[in-house]
């Protein structure tokens, strides 16, 4: 299996299917069309979609979706080269108020 | 200001609880962080008993091991910081915690992430309509807060998560309509798909969902026969009028703060941390216990929970290190009798096992319709001695681990002998006194006390029933087969209760003799729904 570096693959033309207006990250309301069309854009890793579509950056982190989108994007590779494993995790882990993250206890 | 523990734990689910209450017993100073309102983590949803042996609380329902656990740690001196939110593991084990409206930070020499897991969905098309839920989410609604999920119910996923969610919906008074999964082979336990398959649910196997149809919310449901790559057939399509479609399609570990600290991560059903045997990570003090660190279940979560605090405890030096080895051996010695068995993770999808370990041959009715035939059942003759007069017929016939029913019989009458996976055995020249101990101690509600033929053209078969109403007896109703098809008509001839039985009623029925093999469920005349 190449490394994800390796930009000089060819992917294919991007070939429309019949369920890529299905939803796939709920929270940010991104389509498996959106996600398959970003791989051949060049995002070929879980960091680079989410940045590019916001994929797994709404309330539930990705938590939900991640397991989706890597398949979905792992697919569209072709499965010849590998996905980067999972986003970044990092705080808060949770969602939480402005004003209490800006507000430390004593 | 800094506040600094011997151990953190986040999350009080079984496997938190325990690592705390273990780690408190060492003498640590121990604080466990939930977001929850409650303690307990899915215990509390979990009213069905537990499989194992008695060490591991088998027969005992979820909820009770939940309220067991919460004394213990309240005994043994555990704070449990509720409404409180981990936001971060950092470097030295630095644990920030959003409570009170407030960022609170906290440090611990050791840290156990007990997080669990949350749930896997399946995309298809209608599947954010409202209506679509989790087997988590339906569990909530019901065994918490007291409200039927839907009426009408279609559940995707045979895991045990499934089936067992599927048995609950029916008892909270729901129709489930079928129970549907793109696997070949049921995935949970045979006794738990039986349980459901007998009250008339449909099994389609091989099948998965095409749309689910409504607007503001589920009206109705396609499902359709997928091939080899489990991609739909055409023309295989049928469809269902309900109000809810239930997913349980497996389980995906909450490890976000392991990453977050920057445990060395591996692949083992969704991203885990590496660890050691004592559940250890990367990053020495840092330990994880429970499906965070790989799916299983609650009673193996608990005993990971129990390793990881002795890690903590060892390693900090609360405990020698010959009371270390041997709780610690004790600890393995217990998880690895869970841990066998055609269902353990080693098995886990294999289609090639055809028979158990004794050499009987598998139901494959069991395996895709979710029961089993007589013809199959026959063939177990470790489990039907056929005795005259009131005996045990059992219909256990896969190896899991399990064996309250040994126990429960006072009289010698079942045998599993000491590895728990055994299938149990009927002891033919023992004598049934019909106390019917076994058949309601038994947790995958698998065994019937039958008097093939009383003597008046009639048989009476005692069967484990968790429904409402409570039949009365001399009521009549209607008998039904494993395959949940009416067969007969059967009259209530008792109901029996009893503190030991733990809410499971012994009902007993008497159909004519002819059908003292196949009446296994009873139907009253009219549903109280």
């Amino acid at each position: 299996m190449k490394d994800y570096l390796d930009r000089t693959f060819d992917l294919g033309p991007y070939v429309p299917e019949e369920d890529d207006d299905l939803i796939i990250c709920r929270c940010e309301e991104i389509t498996k069309g959106e996600i398959r069309q970003a791989v051949h854009e060049g995002m070929f890793t879980m960091t680079e979609v989410k940045r590019y579509l916001r994929t797994g950056m709404g309330l539930c982190q990705g938590q939900t979706c991640g397991r989706l989108v890597k398949n979905i994007v792992q697919n569209e590779l072709n499965k010849k080269i590998s996905a980067e494993a999972e986003n970044t995790a990092r705080a808060p882990m949770r969602p939480i108020p402005m004003d209490v993250y800006g507000k430390e206890a004593e | 200001m800094i506040k600094h523990y011997d151990l953190i734990v986040v999350g009080a689910g079984p496997a938190g609880l325990s690592a705390a209450i273990k780690a408190a017993n060492c003498g640590m100073h121990v604080i466990v962080f939930d977001e929850n309102q409650r303690p307990g983590g899915q215990l509390f949803k979990q009213i069905h008993k537990f499989f194992g042996s008695k060490e591991h609380k088998a027969k005992i329902r979820g909820i009770r091991i939940g309220e067991e656990l919460l004394a213990e740690a309240e005994k043994a001196g555990v704070e449990v910081s509720l409404n409180s939110i981990v936001l971060g593991l950092y470097n030295l084990k630095g644990v920030s915690v959003m409570r009170n409206n407030q960022v609170e930070h906290f440090r611990g020499e050791n840290v156990i992430i007990a997080t669990g897991a949350s749930e896997n969905v399946v995309p298809f098309e209608g599947w954010t309509t409202p209506g679509v839920i989790g087997a988590g989410a339906a569990q909530t609604m019901m065994n918490l807060h007291g409200v039927m999920p839907g009426k009408r119910i279609l559940m995707v996923g045979t895991g045990n998560v499934g089936l067992v969610v599927s048995f609950q919906l029916l008892q909270a008074g729901c129709e489930v309509a079928a129970v549907i999964d793109a696997a070949p082979r049921v995935g949970g336990y045979g006794v738990h798909a039986a349980k459901v398959a007998r009250t008339g649910v449909p099994f389609y196997l091989s099948h998965t969902v095409v749309k689910a149809e409504g607007g503001d919310h589920v009206t109705g449901v396609t499902i359709a026969e997928v091939d080899s790559h489990f991609k739909p057939i055409p023309g295989t399509e049928k469809h269902f009028d309900v109000d809810t479609v239930c997913m349980a399609v497996g389980l995906s570990p909450m490890s976000q703060l392991t990453r977050m600290a920057g445990c060395k991560m591996i692949d083992n059903g969704g991203a885990v941390p590496e660890k050691n045997e004592y559940g250890e990570t990367s990053i020495p003090g840092v330990f994880v216990a429970g499906d965070v660190a790989g799916i299983e279940e609650a009673s193996s979560a608990m005993i990971t929970g129990r390793i990881a605090a002795l890690g903590a405890a060892g390693r900090s030096g609360f405990i020698s290190d010959a009371e270390f080895t041997k709780q610690y051996e004790a600890c393995v010695n217990s998880l690895n009798q869970l841990r066998q068995g055609m269902f353990c993770k080693a098995n886990k999808g294999r289609t090639d096992i055809l028979t158990t370990d004794e050499g009987y041959p598998l139901s494959m009715s069991l395996l895709t319709k979710g029961y089993m035939t007589e013809e199959e059942l026959a063939k177990f003759t470790n489990l039907n001695a056929h005795q005259t007069g009131v005996h045990p017929v059992i219909e256990c016939t896969q190896n899991i681990p399990c064996n309250p029913c040994q126990e429960a019989c006072k009289f010698g009458c079942i045998s599993v002998g000491t590895n728990i996976t055994n299938l149990p055995g009927v002891v033919a020249e023992s004598k049934c006194t019909g106390c019917g101990m076994c058949v309601a101690n038994c947790p995958g509600q698998a065994i019937f006390l039958v008097n093939e033929d009383t003597g008046d053209g009639f048989a009476t078969i005692t069967l484990p029933y968790e429904f409402l109403p409570t039949p009365q007896a001399g009521e009549k109703g209607t008998a039904l087969n494993r395959s949940g098809a009416a067969v007969c008509e059967a009259e209530v001839v008792s109901v029996r209760t009893n503190k030991s039985f733990d809410h499971t009623m012994l009902l007993t029925i008497k159909v004519p003799k002819a059908y003292a093999a196949e009446a296994r469920f009873y139907k009253p005349e009219k549903e109280g729904k």
